[in-house]
């Protein structure tokens, strides 16, 4: 399908080399969205959880540590810059890469907490982002091959193949887990467990954009 | 319990998914056993036939493109040719050491290409420029990562249970608190099974 079907009229390009970048009403809309999202977060502190205790009528805070806070705050911010820049670019091997450094950074967002149930989510999806890099470049790659470019103003003219679908699917399983879309969400949804409540926003956040993205992306291959 | 709640329950396992998650992917890519697959040859960066430049015992296999600096450009292509104008000029370009190293022997040219002041993969840095900031950038939180779990949870371990006193305290009672549930939890199930 044509970028402008899907995205509205062109409004401009920034040329960076062979990755174009290409302005549509839809990329621009949702890259503002992810940017004022973003500085939203690097503005706002974290919430002190407050939690009842057992038999007792106590209570208990768990609030976040200033370093912890302040590399919490740091990856949330390149979280944001990464997801940003997935919503706007223009070629398929950029996209896989932006996603890739969401995968990461968003365990590290965890990974600075102290609760072992929180860890051990954070650890598993780790797990899953490292074997999902397989299919997230391996479906780039296929695509590549198979057409011999990467800009999606230039796939979006050629009429798909098998082994372009195949590529394709490859690349959702990819983003599929390096995001922890259902039905491999469970270790996501543990570790949203975590105090720190704006920088957990952004894992929401960053996964839900990047799917709405990569169906763009895929329905611009495969139609 | 109906099966799909016992789905459900099966899949809220962080411990399982990673193990799901292989099993699809591993059967999606047996499927791809029956794709016909085929190379389209019009490459946008294309590389020479294997061992090609090696049987022509150019001292740069497997990394000659041809080209002088400056003058005339390389075989190097891109994708829009108008944003990259002047690509090619320097990919030849090698430091004095490196073209010492190419008159001693043919078989250096993996070490020419790799080393700084030899060639120059114009493909990595001028015209998917963009990309190789990412793949760094990829690099270096992962190193931010690595570095501040090994500061503070290895090496720093006194200041850390200083900074993290209330959480830790939470933790504990966390602990007590998850204990008191699962009791719970095992205690309702064995009713409900009765």
């Amino acid at each position: 399908m044509d970028i402008t079907t899907l995205g509205g009229n062109i409004l401009g390009t920034i040329p960076l080399g062979d990755i174009v970048i290409y302005l549509t009403p839809f990329h621009l809309f949702m890259f503002v969205v992810v940017l004022i999202f973003t500085a939203l977060i690097a503005m706002s502190r974290t919430e002190t959880q407050v939690e009842a205790e057992f038999g007792t009528l106590k209570e208990s805070k768990v609030s976040v540590g200033l370093s912890e806070f302040k590399t919490r705050r740091f990856l949330a911010i390149v979280c944001g810059l990464a997801t940003a820049g997935a919503m706007i670019t223009g070629d398929l091997f950029n996209i896989t890469l932006f996603i890739a450094l969401i995968g990461i950074v968003n365990v590290g967002i965890v990974s600075a907490v102290k609760q072992v149930d929180v860890l051990d989510a954070a650890y598993q999806y780790g797990i899953i982002a490292m074997i999902s890099s397989l299919p997230l470049f391996g479906g780039a790659a296929m695509i590549l091959a198979a057409t011999g470019t990467l800009s999606l103003f230039v796939l979006s003219g050629i009429a798909a193949t098998p082994m372009m679908i195949f590529g394709a699917i490859l690349l959702l399983i990819g983003i599929a887990g390096e995001t922890g879309i259902a039905p491999f969400f469970a270790t996501k949804a543990e570790m949203f467990r975590t105090p720190g409540s704006p920088f957990i926003l952004i894992i929401h956040l960053s996964s839900l954009m990047v799917i709405i993205r990569a169906i763009e992306v895929l329905l611009i291959i495969v139609t | 319990m109906s099966k799909i709640g016992k789905l459900w329950n099966a899949l809220a396992n962080p411990d399982r998914i990673p193990k799901l998650y292989s099993l699809v992917l591993a059967a999606f890519l047996l499927v791809g056993f029956l794709v016909p697959i085929s190379l389209d040859t019009n490459q946008i960066y294309p590389r020479p036939v294997p061992q090609e430049q090696v049987d022509e015992e150019s001292p740069l296999a497997p990394y000659d493109r041809g080209g002088k600096v400056l003058k005339t450009p390389g075989i190097i292509k891109a994708q829009y040719s108008e944003n990259s104008k002047s690509i090619g000029m320097i990919t030849s370009y090698m430091s004095p050491q490196a073209i010492l190293v190419q008159s001693i022997s043919p078989y250096f040219g993996t070490s020419i290409y790799s080393s700084p002041g030899g060639l120059i993969d114009e493909v990595l840095y001028y015209s998917r420029g963009f990309d190789t900031i990412l793949e760094s950038t990829i690099l270096m939180m992962s190193f931010v990562i690595a570095s501040w779990l090994v500061v503070n949870f290895t090496m720093n371990t006194r200041r850390a249970e200083k900074d993290s006193k209330n959480s830790k305290k939470a933790n504990i009672k966390n602990i007590n608190i998850s204990k008191n549930i699962s009791k719970i939890d095992s205690s309702s199930l064995n009713k409900e099974e009765e």
